[in-house]
C-alpha cells in the first residue's frame, strides 16, 4: 500500500515535471530553432530562404529524409540533413507546421 | 518534385535579394520604416504575443553581440513577460563582423553591417543599459555596471556574459600608434576602415602582409576568405601586387579544399600562403614581421593577434579554460566555476568554432536551459548546434562551410555528427547570392 502510493506520487511528480517543460518547451522547439538563422525565426520571414512555418510537417520531414538520405556532395542542406536523426527531423517538421504562416 | 520547387524560389528569392544588395540595408532601417509608418506599433504586436509561461525571473545580458543579442531575444520570445531581460553593452550599437571583409573591397558599406538594439527593445521589451560591466557578486547576485551618469547595480537570479573576444598583442604593437600601423581589423568598426586606408594607400605592385593567429580564434574560414577578397581586389586595382599569408597553424584552419583551390588557381601568383608562421615580433617602422620562420617585409601589415578571453571572464573568476576563455557546460552554458552564471558565443571554450552563426545557436541552447531550470526542470539533455558561414572568394563568387553539432554524453561535448559536415565543391555566384540572404535572415534572427 505504501509502495503503491509512493509510485503514485513519484508517477504525479515526473508528470507535473514533464508538463511544465513541455509549456517553457515545447518538444522540438529548440532542434527547430537550427532552422532559424537561415529560414527566419519559427521558420517565418521576407526574404529569407523558403519559409517553413506552416508547411504540412508530412512534406517538411519527408524532404529533409530525402535530403539527408541523398549523396549530394556540396549541397547544404544535404550535408546539414544528415545532422538530425528521423525521430529529431519528426519533432522539428511538427513543431515549424504549427507555426502561424 | 518538391525539392526542386523549393530549391527554385530559394533561388529566386536569392537573386532578387543579391541584385538589390548594393541599395539593400541589412540592418533593420526597413524594419523600422515599416514598424513606424503602419498601424502596428513596435512594443504591442509582439510584446503582447509572448507567451505566459508563469516564470517570473530577472536575467542580465552582458555584450550585445550575435550571442547575446540573441539570447535577449529567446529568453523573452520563450519565456514571456515574467522573464525581465536586460541588456548590458558599451556601444550604441552592434557592428557586424560577417560580411566586414567586403568592406575593405567596397563590395557593401560599413554602415549596412550597422545594427541598433532599438527592435530587440520594441519588439520584446528588453530593457538595454549602456555600460560597461565590472564586477558580479554571486551572492548577492548583484552585477556593478559603470554608465555615463555613474555606477548602477543589476539585480539578477540568472546572469548571461557574452563579451566575445579580446587581443594578445605581439611584441613591437605596444602603443596604439604602432597598433594603428599594423590594424587587426579584426573587431568590425574603425579597424576595418582604417584597413581599408592602408589598402588604397599602397603602392601598386606592393605586397600585403597579413597574419592567421593560432586556433582558436574568431571565424575560422575569415583569414584566408580576407586573402582572397583583397587578393581579387588588388588584381583589378593594383596589378602586381601580392598578398602574403602568415600562418601560424600548420595548415589552414578551415574550409582547405575552398581556400586551396582559391590560393593556388584562382589567386595563384597573387596569395603566397606560409604555414607554420607563428607571429613574434612586428617592426612597424621597418614594416616586417619576424615569425617562427624568420623575417618578411610588406607595404601594409595586417596583423591578427591571438585570440584571447576579454579581461571581464577573469575579473569575475570565469577564465577556467586555456587563453583566458570560459568553460562551460553545453548542455546549459553554465560555467563550470561559477553556479548560476551563463557564458555564450565566442567567450566559451568549447569544440565548437567561435563565429556568428553558432553564438546565435548557443545562446538559444542557453535560453533555452535556463527557462527550463527557472520552471524547476533540467536543460535538454540532447542539444544540437549549427554552424554556417558563406565566404566570398572573388567580387561575385563564394563558397560555403557548415557542420552540424550533437552532444556527446560519454566525453560532455558538442561532437560533429558523422557526415553532417562539408563545404561547397567549388566557389559560385550562386553561393554568392545565397551569402546575403544568409547575413539578413540570420542578423534578424540575432536583432529583431
Amino acid at each position: 500500500m505504501k509502495k503503491i502510493l509512493l509510485i503514485t506520487l513519484a508517477a504525479a511528480g515526473a508528470t507535473s515535471a514533464l508538463g511544465q517543460t513541455a509549456a517553457v518547451s515545447p518538444p522540438g522547439r529548440l532542434l527547430a530553432s537550427n532552422c532559424f538563422q537561415c529560414h527566419g525565426t519559427d521558420g517565418r520571414g521576407s526574404g529569407t530562404f523558403e519559409r517553413l512555418a506552416g508547411e504540412s510537417a508530412r512534406e517538411i520531414a519527408e524532404e529533409l529524409r530525402e535530403m539527408k538520405a541523398e549523396n549530394k556532395r556540396g549541397d547544404i542542406m544535404t550535408i546539414h540533413a544528415k545532422g538530425y536523426t528521423d525521430a529529431q527531423i519528426a519533432l522539428i517538421a511538427d513543431y515549424l507546421s504549427k507555426q502561424r504562416r | 518534385m518538391t525539392i526542386r520547387r523549393r530549391e527554385f524560389l530559394t533561388r529566386m528569392a536569392a537573386l532578387a535579394a543579391a541584385a538589390g544588395y548594393t541599395q539593400f540595408s541589412f540592418g533593420d532601417d526597413d524594419d523600422r520604416r515599416r514598424s513606424t509608418s503602419g498601424s502596428s506599433t513596435p512594443g504591442t504586436t509582439t510584446t503582447s504575443a509572448l507567451p505566459a509561461t508563469g516564470i517570473n525571473a530577472r536575467v542580465v545580458v552582458v555584450g550585445g553581440g550575435m550571442a547575446g543579442a540573441t539570447v535577449a531575444k529567446f529568453l523573452r520570445l520563450w519565456g514571456g513577460s515574467g522573464v525581465q531581460v536586460t541588456l548590458v553593452e558599451k556601444e550604441p550599437r552592434y557592428v557586424s563582423n560577417i560580411l566586414s571583409n567586403l568592406v575593405l573591397t567596397d563590395a557593401v558599406t560599413m554602415s549596412s553591417l550597422e545594427f541598433s538594439y532599438a527592435t530587440l527593445v520594441a519588439n520584446y521589451g528588453i530593457t538595454l543599459v549602456q555600460g560597461t560591466a565590472l564586477a558580479a557578486d554571486p551572492v548577492t547576485r548583484q552585477l556593478t555596471v559603470a554608465t555615463a551618469t555613474g555606477p548602477r547595480q543589476l539585480p539578477f537570479d540568472r546572469l548571461v556574459v557574452a563579451p566575445g573576444i579580446d587581443f594578445a598583442f605581439p611584441a613591437g604593437l605596444e602603443t596604439e600608434a604602432q597598433r594603428a600601423l599594423a590594424p587587426h581589423a579584426w573587431q568590425a568598426g574603425p579597424q576595418t576602415t582604417l584597413l581599408r586606408s592602408q589598402i588604397r594607400a599602397m603602392r601598386t605592385g606592393g605586397t600585403f602582409v597579413m597574419t592567421v593567429p593560432a586556433t582558436p580564434y574568431r571565424c575560422p574560414p575569415g583569414p584566408y576568405e580576407r586573402a582572397c577578397v583583397v587578393a581579387d581586389w588588388l588584381k583589378r586595382n593594383k596589378p602586381g601586387s601580392k598578398v602574403l599569408v602568415l600562418d601560424a597553424n600548420a595548415d589552414i584552419a578551415a574550409e582547405r579544399d575552398s581556400f586551396r583551390r582559391a590560393f593556388t588557381q584562382t589567386h595563384a601568383g597573387v596569395i603566397e600562403y606560409v604555414p607554420n608562421a607563428a607571429v613574434e615580433r612586428v617592426d612597424t617602422a621597418q614594416r616586417k614581421v619576424f615569425t617562427s620562420l624568420g623575417e618578411f617585409g610588406g607595404d601594409v601589415l595586417n596583423v591578427i593577434p591571438t585570440n584571447v578571453g576579454p579581461g571581464l571572464l577573469s575579473s569575475l573568476g570565469l577564465a577556467s579554460a586555456p587563453n583566458g576563455f570560459a568553460g562551460v557546460d553545453v548542455l546549459s552554458y553554465e560555467s563550470n566555476v561559477a553556479r548560476g552564471i551563463h557564458v555564450i558565443g565566442d567567450a566559451s571554450a568549447t569544440t565548437q568554432p567561435k563565429a556568428g552563426h553558432i553564438g546565435n545557436q548557443e545562446a538559444k541552447v542557453c535560453a533555452d536551459a535556463i527557462l527550463r531550470t527557472l520552471a524547476g526542470g533540467s536543460p535538454d539533455p540532447a542539444p544540437v548546434t549549427n554552424s554556417s558561414c558563406y565566404s566570398p572568394i572573388t567580387a561575385s563568387t563564394a563558397s560555403f562551410l557548415t557542420a552540424v553539432f550533437g552532444y556527446d554524453p560519454a566525453t560532455r561535448t558538442m561532437k560533429v555528427v558523422p557526415g553532417a559536415t562539408g563545404e561547397a565543391l567549388s566557389a559560385s555566384k550562386d553561393h554568392y547570392e545565397d551569402m546575403f540572404v544568409w547575413f539578413r535572415t540570420l542578423m534578424r534572427d540575432s536583432f529583431a
